[in-house]
């Protein structure tokens, strides 16, 4: 039987998860696993609308899927929107960001200027709430011995949404909640497969606490454990994701 | 002739200002079904936005002003639209030429397509999706075919299953066409039936000069849409079944049927 590095993870995650929630004992094993983010076992199949969305049910009953904001984003040479397919029958035909690693949404708010049946309303940029952005702590360069800031860079709204961190290697982005779920930052991560995810607001509302635990614990970590995790474990993760030519991450 | 060129070069024109989009010219973006023109102006359909209506359930300031120009044309040129502009009834008359044997006869009331209309708006209202447009829609798929073909092999982010769905329903309803003529034209199709009602108003309008009909009966027999034009005795004729396609103008020996503005 194969058992990929991920799989052996994820396993070796998992019973360190148990182990400390039961023994409570703290030791690198236990620590390693509250650094580690939730993100890798979240479901991004959502759906994420193009900006100025309507909430679902009223942005399903308004879209005629005309493809008004599919061909307009091909116009303005974006080309982020698809339109789902027959994976999710009630959302059939409704636009959707297909693919944030390679077309991610440049907030151009030509979509909601022209949708004919106001499914897409049109707002500021900075009141998009298309989804949220979260870094995977475990995989980011930021905070893992670089200084990359790559995606703060990338970011159309810049200091508003990110905040730094001033640690062990320089300054370390994290995303706030005022994140507009863009996709620029997934693009213009240089990790491979991008260390950034883009997921609804309704996932991340399920998700929240989990995460902000998970990154608190990562704050209040002692250098020396940090360095422990970040080289044994981060570190060969990157690397290898490096080399990853196929993309795991959308 | 005459009247055949200009509809099929109408045809075109739009055809290719849609196409255009493609080429990233913003003079027509969207499909037939709702569509931008000059950047500026939103269009849709007005069978899709009673749709809208009914599945919102409330009122949308954005759909009526995209709707108001589309019934201002619908009032001058009423089912118009049907066969100058719809792309399948292009592919419909390639069809019928192609087929060799007569055409089979079948009487469906048309009015099966009404309550057909108006099970889909019920539908729509109901599940509170607009059925129609975002399933079966020829409009929408023949353009979603066409976009997602293009998009997908340029290697842009589209769905496979989109590209096999809606030409899956266009080429269903060429089948339907190759064994029942116009069926869907004339019996089913809820958007044609909605601008139909719009023939009952319009100020385009076919004229037949009384007295002078010989009952040779050469223009219903031409006819597509099974219209009486000579049969009924009207001098201005008010069938919601008429789309103005122009030949019967061609095929009366006598030439006294007009197209007119009123």
């Amino acid at each position: 039987m194969y058992i990929s590095r991920r799989d052996f993870l994820k396993f070796f995650i998992s019973v360190s998860a148990v182990s400390s929630l039961t023994a409570n004992a703290i030791s690198v094993s236990a620590l390693s696993d509250t650094l580690l983010s939730p993100l890798p076992n979240i479901d991004i199949g959502g759906i994420i609308r193009p900006p100025g969305a309507l909430i679902e049910k009223a942005f399903r009953a308004r879209c005629i899927s005309c493809g008004v904001c599919v061909n307009v984003c091909h116009v303005m040479k974006y080309n982020s929107i698809a339109v789902v397919g027959i994976r999710d029958l009630r959302n059939f035909g409704t636009p959707y960001v297909k693919d944030m690693r390679d077309f991610p949404c440049a907030l151009c708010m030509e979509c909601p200027r022209h949708c004919p049946t106001g499914a897409l309303q049109e707002i500021e940029k900075e009141k998009v709430a298309m989804g949220m952005a979260l870094i995977d702590f475990g995989l980011c360069f930021g905070w893992n011995g670089d200084v990359c800031l790559s995606c703060s860079k990338a970011c159309p709204m810049g200091a508003r949404i990110f905040d730094f961190y001033h640690g062990l290697w320089g300054n370390q982005p994290y995303i706030n909640e005022n994140c507009v779920g863009c996709g620029l930052c997934v693009k213009y991560c240089p990790l491979g497969g991008s260390a950034v995810k883009v997921i609804t607001r309704g996932q991340y509302e399920k998700v929240k606490t989990e995460y902000l635990i998970g990154f608190k614990n990562l704050l209040e970590m002692q250098a020396e454990d940090r360095y422990n995790i970040v080289y044994s474990r981060n570190l060969p993760e990157i690397l290898a994701r490096g080399r990853l030519i196929e993309r795991e991450y959308r | 002739m005459k009247i055949a060129i200009l509809r099929r070069f109408v045809l075109l024109s739009i055809m290719i200002l849609f196409f255009l989009q493609f080429f990233k010219v913003k003079a027509l973006v969207g499909s037939l079904s709702g569509s931008v023109a000059v950047w500026s102006l939103t269009f849709i359909d007005i069978f899709a936005y009673f749709e809208t209506l009914l599945a919102t359930r409330e009122f949308s300031q954005q759909a009526l002003l995209s709707v108001i120009p589309l019934i201002m044309i619908y009032l001058i040129f009423g089912r118009a639209f049907c066969g100058w502009v719809c792309p399948m009834d292009f592919l419909f008359e390639i069809i019928n030429k192609a087929r060799k044997w007569q055409k089979m006869k079948i009487r469906i009331s048309p009015r099966i397509g009404y309550i057909l209309a108006f099970l889909f708006l019920a539908a729509s209202f109901f599940t509170e999706i607009p059925i129609f447009s975002n399933y079966l829609s020829h409009l929408t798929n023949f353009f979603r075919m066409l976009s997602s073909g293009i998009f997908l092999s340029i290697n842009l982010p589209a769905d496979k299953t989109i590209f096999y769905f809606s030409g899956g329903i266009i080429i269903l309803l060429l089948m339907l066409e190759f064994f029942l003529p116009r069926l869907w034209c004339k019996v089913l199709c809820p958007l044609g039936k909605t601008y139909g009602l719009f023939n009952k108003v319009s100020l385009l309008k076919l004229k037949v000069e009384e007295g002078r009909c010989l009952h040779c009966n050469a223009c219903e027999q031409l006819c597509y849409m099974d219209v009486g034009i000579a049969s009924t005795n009207k001098s201005i004729l008010h069938d919601t079944n008429c789309i103005y396609c122009g030949r019967c103008l061609e095929g009366c020996s006598e030439k006294i049927i007009k197209m007119k503005l009123r």
